[in-house]
């Protein structure tokens, strides 16, 4: 990539000081695309947005990578009722900590590109999940939606348009399952967040029955970006499949950790060695996450030329996920972080799936067992074929999120795992 | 038994979250949180409290209380200090100030000092993977880049009824070290 | 008429229908645990896995797209499919274990995991051998287990409500009973707590499992994780046989099994009839099982000096029948609690001896209903009584004609128990058939012990004009099932002996049915009533009342009932 990182403007969250404040955000730009869209529907029709944000190729930033246009297109024709987005900030997969950044420095970005998208959709009322962690956030996203709601942009009849919305915030309360969306919505509408069965999809039967959309904050918060340059400006944005900028949370063993946003498709090692200042203490790379604990760990000596986007990684053998990549020294025990990756998945399964409830366990308790120097190589082979049984099983995918760094780690540095297996002694024998 | 109730203001808060949506089931979490905040737990009483004034099955806000890990259901110490120790705070050392905070504390994760006044949890990702190792504190504020020496000074904060601040973590691109 | 394929052959269905109840209603065996019929479909244990596929349509050609052999070329689906929770649709392909290999896997490995983390307590555990969970385990579980670990370790023997106690080592998380009291007795008493492999149900802190059906969770627990207050430990399944019948504690004559051991009925469960109760029952027609075994009348009683003494058959009769004779005017009550067949024999016993026309009077509390399984009506029969055309009273008219009369004959009907008469209007003037000793049977001078709806062929019409009928359990002192080709009988009563040592006479009661001692009396005072059995008295019901026109026990079975009342018929448009 011929591209100077270090010459880069931010684009989703610019450089401006005191950007979370409305007034602030107007006087750079802010709210002009949605009061463009609002202003001349016969140009800016539903169905013109829609399209707009389809060819530009932005792809959800949760994890899934789907493309946002597309999946808006799928909502059926407005029948009177209520429709609804759920936008999705409950960010709670470890590694994973980019759209709390968005509440923080930019959220009126992420208000005006929802607006825009419930314009979009026809939307009658969005709702932002936030993960009950994130109060501190909480409390940035209501302020900013109140003031939103004071200039006149949420509410009945915005702007003179005849368009109507309204936008609440609803706080998670701990639980990683609710980042799923079907789980979200359960959680929204009061539950367990126990991850629906599909079909009906969401934008047939979603929150309350009604055709709902289900967007992650930073997809939402590209969507003015988008309408200012221009779908064809903005899909010529970094790697081709998976354009535009992305906000890459980068933490563990490097000197610079942090939330960086770039275009696309960076190469990790120039992320690891150039953007974060390398690792501490001038260590090798042994692993890295790429994209949040459930995405395949890469080898260090496996990253020569790997970019961050969706082709390259599945090439290298992973997924983009959502870009919060995790690097790891050489001196990093793998046994250990493994562990605590099937631990982390162990307490977060709903418990509603068989596979996932007892494999998660079963995952943990056969790690601890090899991390106490008391596992067999029988024990490798027994960790992979919980996997099997896992992946693929479940009404979810945490299963599978919570097989694949199981199966990847073992794999992928199976020394690691073979030295703290007991060698039964008739082996030798 | 205690008696928990709702003042009027907290019941026209409650009014105004059941407004935002079209059920009133939707109202469990926000109303859960309220009367957490209001009582520092949602206990059996809380929770029975909550689905009284809300007119749902006991059982379902039980149901729900016991999903989410963040609704106290027994009472805590006034400070909850949440340590960070899954993955990125994993490795960078969150069991290190989880220990050294038991040390310090006397006592061990999941439990509460005798005077009340902490209790130590280990939970999983808060969502500040760069700013590790880290902790939150009883659902608030979270506390970055802790070393324990910074542990040492929230407690005496804590201790002196004061309140750790926000921490800002600097624009995205232009963070100069860790 | 669209087309499914199922391991290969085709059947055809008009109704949408979800793959999984396709696949039972065909008789065809799909292991599954949380679904179940009645009760939304919520696919979370994963055992009803299939390989499902569609056809490939080319829409050039208006036809499906063809192999190279001329087969259909199917586009499968890239995971298994819960079968629950799968629509069937026209073309649809499934294999199920019978054929593929991916699906014994997928649904072997399910099993494995389930039983991770369950006590395999099966020796001590009541749902043994009527367990979904061992039975597919042993058809499709794996031969032993790879989890060298602890299991997780959640509360036991929880007394959940008055009736109902939970094991949640046991439970498999199917949410059968929270869906339950969610969908059907809709009281929300039960809830899911926790997450993970720590979850299981549970009542809100302080709040007790009292639900009136609470039971049924109980019967489609697939495991034994909710088992009941009075039954646990009483008896392993097989020895026990059931017999079908009905709930005569209600008007709603709910279907029913009776289970039972050695001449005890050990347990009453819901046998399913979409007419009447569905896959459901009251827990206060389960209670019913103690009145069928205990204080019971056996052997005929006559009042000597106050005292109730037992006394023969022979004198029994005799007694009745020169009672009978001697009477200027009885009061003949009939009983909405008696049989049709009971209640027919006796109202043409006193027509035929001209003693009098028999009346009954309803056992109706009202607002005591809940409208679904539960009618005001406590009597399963009044129906029956009304078509047979006995002449309805209440008590006030009742208690004046009793004043009046010389001698009062009641049928089975504890009229004083429930305050219809009080002990003084009946003393020294009182026959009554029972089969429970009861304030009315203390108040007679003559109690004639009767049979109950676990020992006798009765047909009972319920409040919503519906006939049903039971068939005998248990054995009385003068039946035996290997003789009466009525019983029902179990494994143990087929394949047993007299000397097994489970089989005790002690648990036969002396007692016959009324419209048997009646036809006796009728042979003694020369009036002309005979019947052979059961099946002679409804004949001539059939025969003589236009309501009961074509009834017969057979029907009964076949039909799960027969409705009497024309009014109850629902025509759709």
């Amino acid at each position: 990539m011929s591209f100077d990182w270090k010459t880069y403007q931010p684009l989703l969250i610019p450089n401006i000081p005191g950007l979370a404040d409305i007034k602030v955000y107007e006087q750079h730009g802010g709210y002009v695309q949605y009061k463009k869209v609002l202003g001349d529907q016969t140009t800016w029709t539903p169905e013109a947005v829609t399209n707009e944000v389809k060819s530009s190729g932005l792809r959800g930033r949760g994890g899934a990578g789907f493309n946002t246009g597309l999946k808006w297109s799928f909502m059926p024709k407005p029948d009177g009722g209520p429709r609804y987005i759920a936008a999705n900030g409950d960010e709670s997969e470890p590694g994973t900590f980019k759209d709390r950044t968005i509440f923080e420095f930019n959220p009126h970005s992420f208000i005006e590109g929802a607006l825009i998208a419930a314009y979009a959709m026809r939307i009658t009322a969005v709702y932002v999940y936030i993960r009950g962690e994130y109060r501190s956030w909480i409390r940035m996203m209501e302020k900013a939606i109140a003031d939103a709601y004071a200039a006149g942009h949420i509410g009945k009849n915005i702007h003179g348009s005849g368009f109507s919305t309204d936008m609440y915030v609803h706080s998670g309360a701990g639980a990683y399952i609710c980042g799923e969306e079907s789980s979200l919505m359960e959680s929204l509408e009061g539950k367990r967040g126990y991850p629906r069965v599909k079909p009906p999809f969401p934008a047939q039967r979603g929150l309350w029955g009604r055709p709902t959309t289900i967007n992650n904050i930073e997809t939402l918060a590209n969507v003015p970006l988008i309408l200012r340059i221009g779908a064809e400006a903005y899909s010529q944005i970094g790697a081709k499949t998976h354009p535009g900028p992305l906000l890459y949370g980068i933490s563990g063993h490097v000197n610079k950790p942090g939330v960086y946003e770039f275009p696309s498709g960076m190469p990790i090692e120039t992320l690891i060695h150039e953007v974060c200042g390398g690792v501490k203490g001038g260590k090798k790379v042994k692993a890295v996450i790429p994209g949040g604990s459930s995405t395949p760990p890469l080898r260090g000596d496996q990253l020569a030329g790997v970019c961050m986007d969706s082709d390259s990684l599945r090439t290298a053998g992973s997924m983009l996920g959502t870009a919060g990549m995790v690097v790891m020294d050489e001196d990093t025990d793998l046994v250990d972080v493994l562990t605590r990756i099937a631990h982390f998945y162990h307490h977060e399964s709903c418990g509603q799936c068989t596979p996932c409830r007892e494999g998660t366990g079963w995952l943990e308790k056969t790690l601890k067992k090899i991390r106490r120097g008391d596992g067999t190589p029988r024990d490798l082979e027994l960790l992979l074929d919980i996997c099997t049984q896992m992946e693929g099983r479940t009404i979810c995918a945490l299963a599978d999120a919570a097989a694949w760094p199981v199966r990847y780690t073992i794999t992928r540095f199976r020394e690691d795992f073979e030295a703290r297996v007991k060698t039964p002694v008739h082996a030798h024998a | 038994m205690a008696t928990y109730v709702f003042t009027a203001e907290q019941l026209a808060q409650i009014e105004a979250i059941k407004s935002r949506y079209p059920s009133v089931q939707s109202a469990t979490m926000p109303v859960l949180w309220l009367a957490q905040d209001a009582f520092g737990h949602v206990d059996a009483d809380v929770q029975q409290l909550v689905a009284d004034t809300l007119g749902l099955p006991a059982s379902h806000v039980h149901g729900v209380a016991t999903f989410y890990t963040q609704y106290y259901k027994e009472k805590k110490g006034k400070h909850v200090l949440d340590v960070c120790t899954c993955l990125s705070c994993h490795i960078s050392g969150g069991y290190d100030m989880l220990h050294h905070l038991e040390n310090r504390l006397g006592i061990k994760a999941g439990e509460t000092t005798p005077d009340g006044l902490f209790t130590i949890q280990s939970v999983e990702c808060l969502g500040a993977c760069g700013y590790a190792p880290m902790m939150q504190i009883t659902n608030d504020v979270f506390v970055n880049e802790l070393t324990p020496e910074k542990l040492d000074q929230v407690i005496d904060t804590l201790k002196k009824g004061g309140s750790p601040d926000f921490e800002p973590i600097g624009l995205v691109n232009n963070r100069e070290t860790a | 008429m669209a087309e499914i394929f199922i391991d290969n052959k085709r059947f055809e269905y008009d109704q949408p229908t979800k793959v999984l109840q396709f696949i039972l209603d065909q008789g065809l065996d799909l292991p599954h645990f949380c679904y179940h019929p009645a009760l939304s479909i919520p696919a979370n244990c994963r055992q009803c896995y299939v390989e499902a596929g569609l056809p490939v349509f080319d829409r050039e050609k208006n036809a499906y797209e063809l192999d190279a052999n001329g087969d259909r070329v199917i586009r499968w689906f890239p995971k298994l499919q819960t079968a629950c929770s799968l629509d069937a649709t026209d073309g649809m392909v499934i294999k199920t274990h019978v054929t593929s290999e991916l699906v014994r896997r997928g649904q072997k490995d399910v099993l494995e995991f389930i039983l991770i983390n369950h006590p395999l307590d099966c020796p001590i555990c009541d749902q043994a051998g009527e367990c979904p969970l061992q039975e597919q385990t042993y058809k499709y579980g794996p031969e032993g287990s790879r989890f060298e670990h602890k299991k997780v370790h959640k509360p036991k023997r929880i007394q959940l409500g008055p009736r109902v106690v939970l094991d949640a080592e046991r439970c498999i998380n199917c949410t059968r009973c929270v869906r339950f009291t969610q969908e059907i007795s809709k009281t929300h008493q039960l809830t899911i707590v926790q997450r993970g492999d720590n979850n299981y149900p549970m009542t809100a802190p302080g709040h007790v499992f009292d639900d009136p059906y609470s039971m049924n969770t109980v019967d489609i627990c697939p495991v034994g994780a909710l088992t009941a207050s009075d039954f646990r430990f009483k008896a392993r399944v097989w020895e026990m046989a059931s017999t079908p019948s009905i709930d005569l504690t209600n008007g709603k004559g709910c279907s029913v099994d009776l289970w039972t051991r050695d001449n005890l009925v050990l347990r009453i469960t819901p046998r399913f009839n979409p007419a009447v109760n569905g896959h459901w029952m009251p827990d206060s027609g389960r209670a019913a099982f103690a009145t069928l075994n205990h204080d019971r009348v056996d052997k005929p009683l006559v009042r000597l000096d106050g005292e109730a003494i037992p006394t023969s058959w022979n004198n029994a009769l005799l007694t009745f029948t020169e009672r009978v004779t001697a009477a200027n005017r009885i009061a003949v009550v009939g009983s909405p609690h008696a049989s049709t067949e009971d209640n027919y024999v006796f109202k043409r016993f006193f027509e035929a001896a001209g003693k009098g026309a028999a009346v009954f009077v309803p056992h109706v509390i009202p607002g005591s209903g809940d409208g679904f399984l539960l009618s005001d009506d406590q009597a399963p029969n009044a129906t029956g009584a009304r078509l047979l055309g006995l002449a309805e009273t209440q008590a006030a008219a009742l208690a004046a004609e009793v004043t009046a009369a010389d001698l009062v004959v009641v049928l089975n009907d504890d009229l004083v128990g429930r305050g219809v008469l009080r002990a003084e209007d009946l003393a020294g003037k009182t026959i009554t058939f029972a089969s429970n000793h009861n304030a009315t049977t203390a108040a007679a001078d003559l109690v004639v012990p009767v049979t109950n709806g676990a020992e006798h062929v009765g047909t009972y019409v319920n409040v919503d004009g519906r006939a049903q009928r039971t068939i005998p359990a248990k054995e009385t002192s003068r039946t035996d099932r290997r003789l009466n080709l009525e019983m029902s009988s179990g494994r143990l009563d087929t394949f047993g002996t007299r000397f097994d040592n489970w089989v005790s006479d002690l648990n036969r009661i002396d007692c016959v049915p009324a419209w048997e001692f009646l036809t006796e009396a009728s042979q003694e005072l020369g009036t002309g009533l005979y019947y052979e059995s059961a099946r002679d008295v409804l004949a001539e019901i059939a025969a003589r009342i236009d309501a009961f026109a074509g009834i017969s026990y057979e029907r009964m079975d076949d039909e799960r009932g027969i409705a009497l009342l024309a009014t109850n018929e629902t025509v759709s448009a």
